[in-house]
């Protein structure tokens, strides 16, 4: 009985070993956060509180947004001690 | 760059130690709470822990959409009626096989509180060795707003909507922390998403209680679809529900209570319910209504933690 498969979860439900599902979240976003780089005192709370994790340390002096997976909730612009970051309109940035 | 950029670091990046394991692109809504608290705790207590969760908001992300997955844990998905005998039994097995990790059983308000109460209570009267985490988002959301019994006064669901005989719930919420706390287990705690530090202390708290009981968190989680409010104010909803006292941020270790934080000027419950929808059109009358609800809380709160330890039994005068 070689041919036998054998499930590697009991589940039916999801492998990991598979590569994970990933949505373009990016395309949800309305106003688009913008990092004042000169503002930043690069104390983290944006990255913290960022519900997605997507603030990451640019050479130990600022902030920068993921913008593919950014649902633009605003969180980080609220939470910003030193409001150097800025929600501006998805629309601003067509060309 | 510059000298002066570099600013202190918030500490609660040190509790980040390790890997976020879920995809970056998963399926909650814009600023969801849950979703913060999701990827914050694998990144505290470490990415092999084993959760066990029902139908909720977190589902469809812990458990995967059709054959694939949006994170890399191992999780096991239950009923509703039996979430903390599921994972009384992980527990159970892993115990009998040697294996050490952390079995988390991470459910909504709807589970904990009304349709798995039962079971939670079990598990803590029989002290099973797990972390049981309720987060409260005050009502059943993923399947459509309805109330729960967290769902405070005055607050609209669709169950409890507004119209002319109806304004909202009319009936107090549980406190299920309180409640579970005086079970007397190892570790029980509230906690929210506006102070992540006192957080990641309860959790790797929590993790540490376990190894002599059972470990219950209770994190308040705001839902910005089903309490309309704006997504970036998630946080600042945690906040003011703590600086007025609306949700008191304590911890028990074997059923002693001690604060963790406390206000000194409480402020009037309407500093917080004017960001939410869902108390709009609550009036002067129905504020108070919430008001001595909360006060009535913390008092009862306030009483026990200083009591534990200097009470006496009350000795009865012989005539």
């Amino acid at each position: 009985m070689s041919s036998n498969k054998f499930l590697k979860h009991e589940g039916p439900w999801s492998d990991a070993n598979d590569p994970l599902m990933c949505s373009d979240t990016g395309g949800w976003r309305t106003k688009r956060p913008v990092v004042d780089k000169d503002n930043c005192i690069f104390c983290g709370f944006c990255a913290i509180y960022c519900p997605i994790q997507i603030m990451e340390m640019v050479e130990n002096s600022h902030f920068s947004v993921d913008l593919r997976f950014c649902k633009g909730c605003g969180i980080c612009a609220k939470e910003c001690p030193k409001n150097a970051i800025s929600m501006i309109a998805e629309g601003d940035f067509q060309k | 760059m510059t000298e002066k950029k570099k600013g202190k670091l918030t500490k609660v990046l040190d509790y980040l130690k390790h890997e976020d394991p879920f995809s970056k692109g998963v399926a909650f809504c814009p600023g969801c709470g849950l979703e913060l608290l999701l990827r914050f705790i694998p990144q505290v207590l470490g990415n092999d822990i084993v959760i066990t969760g029902t139908p909720s908001c977190s589902a469809p992300v812990l458990l995967g959409q059709n054959n694939q997955s949006w994170h890399t844990l191992s999780y096991f998905g239950t009923l509703m009626t039996g979430a903390a005998a599921n994972a009384t039994g992980l527990a159970r097995y892993y115990r009998k096989a040697g294996i050490k990790n952390t079995v988390v059983c991470f459910n909504g308000d709807g589970t904990a509180a009304d349709i798995g109460f039962g079971n939670l209570s079990g598990a803590a009267e029989r002290n099973e060795p797990f972390i049981y985490i309720c987060y409260d988002n005050e009502g059943y959301m993923n399947t459509g707003i309805q109330k729960s019994g967290t769902t405070p006064y005055g607050a609209t669901t669709t169950t409890t909507p507004l119209g002319s005989a109806s304004k909202g719930k009319n009936l107090r919420r549980m406190n299920l922390g309180l409640k579970m706390a005086m079970h007397k287990i190892p570790y029980a705690a509230t906690a929210t998403l506006s102070d992540l530090e006192d957080l990641a202390k309860k959790l790797l708290k929590a993790k540490e209680a376990k190894e002599r009981g059972f470990a219950f968190l209770h994190i308040f989680a705001p839902c910005t679809t089903g309490w309309g409010y704006a997504p970036e104010n998630t946080i600042e909803v945690c906040r003011r529900a703590v600086k007025t006292n609306y949700f008191p941020l304590w911890e028990a270790v074997n059923g002693k209570i001690r604060m963790t934080k406390t206000v000194k000027k409480p402020q009037p419950v309407s500093t917080y319910t004017e960001l939410i929808k869902k108390f709009a059109h609550l009036n002067e009358a129905d504020l108070q209504i919430l008001q001595d609800d909360i006060d009535y809380e913390y008092c009862m709160l306030g009483g026990l933690s200083v009591l534990e330890g200097e009470c006496q039994l009350p000795v009865s005068s012989e005539d």
